[in-house]
């Protein structure tokens, strides 16, 4: 019975150790950029690492997405005689939920994972200590470019998503089933408000990528320098990731339709 | 003696158990001093105490009159900026090419043209012998060489202090002549504070002016090369002359023999 109670102590106090761990290195990351022009390189790197070689995985997750989107909701709507209204269906579930939702956890999965074992072997091998000892703060040089670059790639990811799945759905509806283009375009642009479905999407991929991405440094630079303590590393990078952002949602989306 | 270097009354713990209790080490400016004793005894961890990288739980290190570990991190990196540290593992960047390594520090810290950083870089690695590695990227090295390039890197600033981590580990004959003879070179040519550390007891006593072994948590001895090797003390002629019978035990603290079979046996043990 005491070693339960011990237990759950233990788990309380690392879990408030780690948040406390987390804190302190994104105030690092925030409040110690000294060298705004040689760091902008390396975020443009970054963005090119974490964000355009995820395109491959998210632009054809969007094509198929919004494929299987059209398919199932032209199947339902056609019993409600409403299939005229594919195109909004789609368009307002890509824009709001599963445009942002399913390209972070793409991107907790392909970049985030990544970010996690990359800085984690950086660790094991002695590179973070080696730069520390060249007097280069690897929070600044490695830790923070790569928040910088996921904050920055997953909104832009998840516009292309967006594109990607309305595109995929358009081939599925006019060029498959058969629907008027010019229907399917009009009643999505009448039905979709750019400010409450598109904009808010955005701003929750803000979120998520901020998120996502601070939860992969967070895992690699406190990661045990082992490769069970990376392989550990890379998976809680996912699993809490994916987590996060589910969570994330349901509380973004809560204000966003309470008006909060 | 002008020392740069003053550790004092030492302590240090890991993991509940203590690694230091009480060391007194100084290194004398412009020498090369070795470090010496058996594995784990924390030859390593006294490198990182020195580069600050670890607290101490009591006593202090200073370099060059500095505390170690009441500077702020500006201040560190300042005093960092006249360290050069060679790692057991070499630490070389593995997205970087040896060139773009060895430049590394060079780039971070100076505003030197590119020409200018070549010149440096080619003349840094050609001193290790190997300036036609300069395209080849980490994973193209062997352990040795990868060493060497650390090496390069590692004074590529010119510091006044350099620590290396066991430098002769996986080299051949011929780059461990010519690294402890670099080594030499350096430390007269420079005028570098040089700390070995190290359990190649040959090629270090050749080069060291000065010696420390640690065993224990303590320095068991001290001193000139010459006065270590007539020193006949148990636990330090049995390190220094690599004898299996003596004071240091080779076995890790463990139950009796028998009693730890009887147990297996029986299916008492856990493993």
């Amino acid at each position: 019975m005491i070693n339960r109670i011990a237990d759950i102590g233990r788990g309380g106090l690392n879990l408030i150790e780690a948040y406390g761990k987390a804190g302190i290195l994104l105030y690092r990351i925030l409040f110690r950029w000294p060298r705004i022009t040689k760091n902008f390189y390396y975020v443009v790197q970054q963005i090119f690492a974490e964000g355009v070689l995820s395109l491959s995985i998210i632009v054809v997750s969007g094509l198929f997405i919004g494929m299987v989107l059209a398919l199932q909701g032209h199947h339902t709507l056609v019993k409600f005689g409403a299939s005229m209204e594919l195109g909004p269906l789609v368009a307002l579930s890509v824009l709001r939920e599963l445009g942002p939702v399913v390209t972070a956890i793409l991107f907790a999965g392909r970049a985030g994972s990544a970010l996690a074992a990359e800085i984690g072997l950086m660790k094991a091998t002695d590179q973070l200590s080696s730069m520390e000892m060249m007097a280069v703060d690897p929070i600044a040089r490695i830790v923070s470019p790569r928040l910088w670059g996921g904050f920055i790639s997953l909104p832009l990811l998840t516009l292309i998503f967006n594109v990607t799945a309305i595109y995929g759905a358009w081939m599925i509806g006019v060029q498959w089933l058969g629907f008027d283009s010019g229907a399917f375009w009009s009643n999505m642009q009448s039905s979709v408000d750019f400010h409450v479905d598109v904009v808010n999407g955005i701003w929750k991929s803000v979120v998520f990528g901020f998120v996502v991405t601070l939860i992969a440094v967070y895992q690699g630079y406190f990661a045990e320098p082992t490769s069970a303590g990376i392989a550990r590393a890379t998976t809680r990078t996912v699993v809490y990731g994916s987590l996060a952002v589910l969570a994330l949602d349901f509380v973004l989306t809560a204000m966003m339709i309470g008006g909060w | 003696m002008d020392s740069l270097i003053k550790i004092d009354n030492l302590h240090f713990n890991r993991n509940g158990r203590a690694i230091f209790t009480g060391v007194n080490i100084e290194i004398p400016r412009g020498k090369i001093v070795a470090i010496m004793g058996p594995s784990g005894t924390g030859k390593t961890t006294l490198l990182r105490l020195i580069g600050g990288q670890l607290r101490p739980l009591s006593g202090q290190v200073s370099v060059d009159g500095n505390i170690i570990h009441r500077l702020s991190q500006a201040e560190l990196y300042r005093v960092r900026r006249q360290m050069g540290m060679l790692f057991q593992t070499g630490g070389l960047f593995t997205h970087l090419s040896v060139f773009e390594n060895v430049a590394f520090p060079l780039r971070e810290h100076t505003q030197l043209t590119e020409s200018m950083i070549r010149t440096i870089v080619l003349m840094k690695l050609q001193m290790v012998g190997l300036r036609g590695a300069r395209h080849l990227m980490p994973s193209e090295l062997s352990g040795g060489m990868a060493r060497r390039v650390a090496l390069a890197r590692a004074i590529a600033l010119d510091p006044d202090l350099i620590m290396y981590d066991e430098p002769f580990t996986g080299q051949d004959p011929i780059s461990m002549g010519v690294l402890v003879r670099l080594i030499r070179d350096l430390n007269k040519t420079l005028g570098l504070t040089t700390i070995i550390v190290s359990h190649d007891v040959p090629d270090t006593l050749s080069i060291a002016d000065y010696v420390y072994v640690i065993s224990g948590g303590n320095v068991i001895g001290a001193g000139t090369p010459d006065e270590l090797q007539k020193n006949d003390s148990g636990e330090l002629a049995q390190f220094l002359h690599g004898n299996s019978d003596g004071p240091v035990a080779f076995h890790y603290p463990a139950p009796d023999l028998a009693t730890d079979f009887i147990e297996l046996s029986e299916g008492n043990s856990n493993l």
